[in-house]
């Protein structure tokens, strides 16, 4: 039963994987961070340790107890939903967004407008319901009255990532992401705006965790994200600030 | 006496080890109560991943047996030069992350691929539809059937194949009269395992075919889409694959002929990683 016991704790302490870290690294945080802030988190701090993916994939670890210090999501659904439970302090929003439509550079279904993705055979990719870069997705057909486009959906895709790069392989005719995601693959895709009229307010929010192994660091970080730098930062990526 | 501490120390390391690998399978079961399991399991969810998973996984089985047989039985029974090469070329895919498997099939049969244009002006499409499922299941189990099928064939006895062919029965039967009866144990427990390792498949999947409810989303698919957003349907579903992983093994386990045949083909295959 001893052995059992042990086993048991070196798999809890072991269980999360990958951005665990060590309890060394003191002033390092660990940040689980929404896909879409994958190139500007670095930006603002490189030292800390970065767990990115879907804004729900990460809410779920923390829910499991993953030892994250600090959780920055692209909406503020997760991070409320954590407050609630007690999970991390009080989030506070630290950037916006807004969605684009992209295509591949050499658009081979001809699409210009929303209303292109109704044509016969258009490969579309969205994020998955439940995913908010997909919820958003959905409110902004909604607002629209084009929830009709839907039809074409090939693929749904668990983060923005996916979504990106299906389009800039050219394998999509078209997908809908944060105008944040366009810059890095701008050789390769094409991006539409989208009316403003329609536009769901994407608010990101930032949170220490509540039982963060590295309290002062995750502290340290947020206030750096919601800093001068950060804000130079966020917005140099793109990115509306609150 | 001397050894006793020695074997303390194995039995420890076989005791870790089962208790590594068994505790996570069993937390799955103790984390849900079986009646809410077969709920789940019923939800639209669960029933599509099901259907989806059980008709791409046949089709590509069926091609996997067809084609995969005669192509073990060939590589077994003949020595020719660039054999070896070619039984090396087979188990790559093996041991080849299925992340590159995703991309390489794009790189193929993608519409910007190597055959793009070929099988646009045919009228072809392939990625993000079933087909595009059938091609990753086959892409990667494909090579354990005809890796292992060598194995079965090659445990033949020659004798009896040489025996067939001077009684005056022609290569085809004896094919079929002798070599596949008599490899037909080894055979049956390649293709259990080249089935489960294809209703495993996900990291191709997710790239090529993409994940569409009903269309291509497979169990193992289902199970990190509803990760985040119901836990328990994905609790269920990976229940489920492994109930059907331990019916697998127990077919591999109790079909008669595999026993004296494990020590031959268990031997390269068994640190080939089948995540």
């Amino acid at each position: 039963m001893r052995k059992l016991a042990l086993a048991l704790a070196v798999l809890a302490g072991a269980g999360c994987g990958g951005p665990a870290g060590g309890g060394d690294s003191d002033d390092h945080p660990t940040v689980f961070g929404a896909s879409s802030l994958t190139d500007v988190l670095p930006k603002i701090d490189p030292d800390a340790t970065y767990n990115f993916a879907g804004s729900d994939d990460l809410a779920a670890q923390i829910q499991q107890g993953a030892p994250a210090d600090v959780f920055a999501a692209a909406s503020p659904k997760y991070p409320d939903e954590l407050y609630g439970d007690g999970k991390v302090d009080k989030p506070v929003v630290f950037a916006t967004n807004k969605l684009v439509l992209i295509v591949p550079k050499a658009n081979p279904a001809g699409i210009h407008s929303v209303n292109d993705l109704r044509g016969r055979d258009v490969k579309l990719v969205v994020g998955a319901a439940g995913v908010p870069v997909g919820d958003y997705t959905r409110t902004l057909l909604d607002d629209m009255g084009a929830t009709d486009v839907l039809d074409q959906v090939v693929s749904e895709e668990d983060d923005v990532k996916g979504v990106v790069g299906k389009v800039a392989l050219g394998e999509a005719d078209a997908g809908f992401v944060y105008v944040t995601d366009v810059e890095p693959v701008a050789e390769k895709v094409t991006a539409i705006q989208l009316p403003t009229s329609a536009q769901a307010q994407i608010r990101y929010e930032i949170a220490v965790v509540e039982s963060a192994p590295h309290h002062d660091a995750a502290h340290a970080f947020v206030e750096e994200v919601l800093g001068a730098d950060g804000r130079s930062a966020l917005s140099a990526a793109g990115f509306g600030l609150p | 006496m001397r050894r006793r501490p020695f074997d303390v120390l194995l039995a420890v390391s076989v005791g870790l080890v089962l208790a590594f690998l068994l505790l996570p399978l069993l937390a799955l079961f103790l984390r849900i109560a079986p009646r809410d399991l077969l709920s789940q399991l019923t939800s639209e969810v669960a029933v599509d991943a099901l259907v989806v998973s059980l008709k791409t996984s046949l089709i590509a089985h069926a091609a996997v047996l067809l084609v995969g047989t005669p192509a073990a039985y060939l590589l077994a029974t003949r020595r020719f030069r660039g054999r070896s090469l070619m039984l090396t070329l087979v188990e790559l895919p093996l041991v080849l992350p299925p992340a590159v498997a995703g991309i390489a099939l794009f790189a193929a049969f993608g519409r910007a691929g190597l055959l793009g244009d070929t099988l646009d002006a045919a009228g072809i499409s392939i990625p993000f539809t079933q087909t595009a499922v059938v091609f990753a299941v086959v892409f990667v189990s494909s090579p354990f059937y005809v890796r292992l099928g060598v194995s079965a064939f090659e445990a033949v006895d020659p004798r009896l194949l040489e025996a067939s062919r001077t009684l005056g029965a022609g290569p085809s039967r004896t094919f079929f009269r002798v070599a596949l009866p008599l490899a037909g144990g080894g055979l049956s427990a390649a293709s259990a395992l080249a089935f489960a390792r294809g209703l495993g498949e996900f990291g191709a999947t997710i790239m090529f075919a993409g994940s569409l409810q009903g269309v291509t989303q497979t169990l193992p698919l289902a199970i990190y889409a509803q990760l985040d957003l119901d836990f328990d349907v994905a609790l269920a579903l990976g229940a489920f694959l492994v109930v059907v992983s331990v019916a697998v093994l127990l077919t591999v386990k109790l079909l008669p002929s595999w026993t004296r045949f494990t020590s031959i083909s268990l031997g390269p295959s068994a640190r080939f990683d089948s995540s």
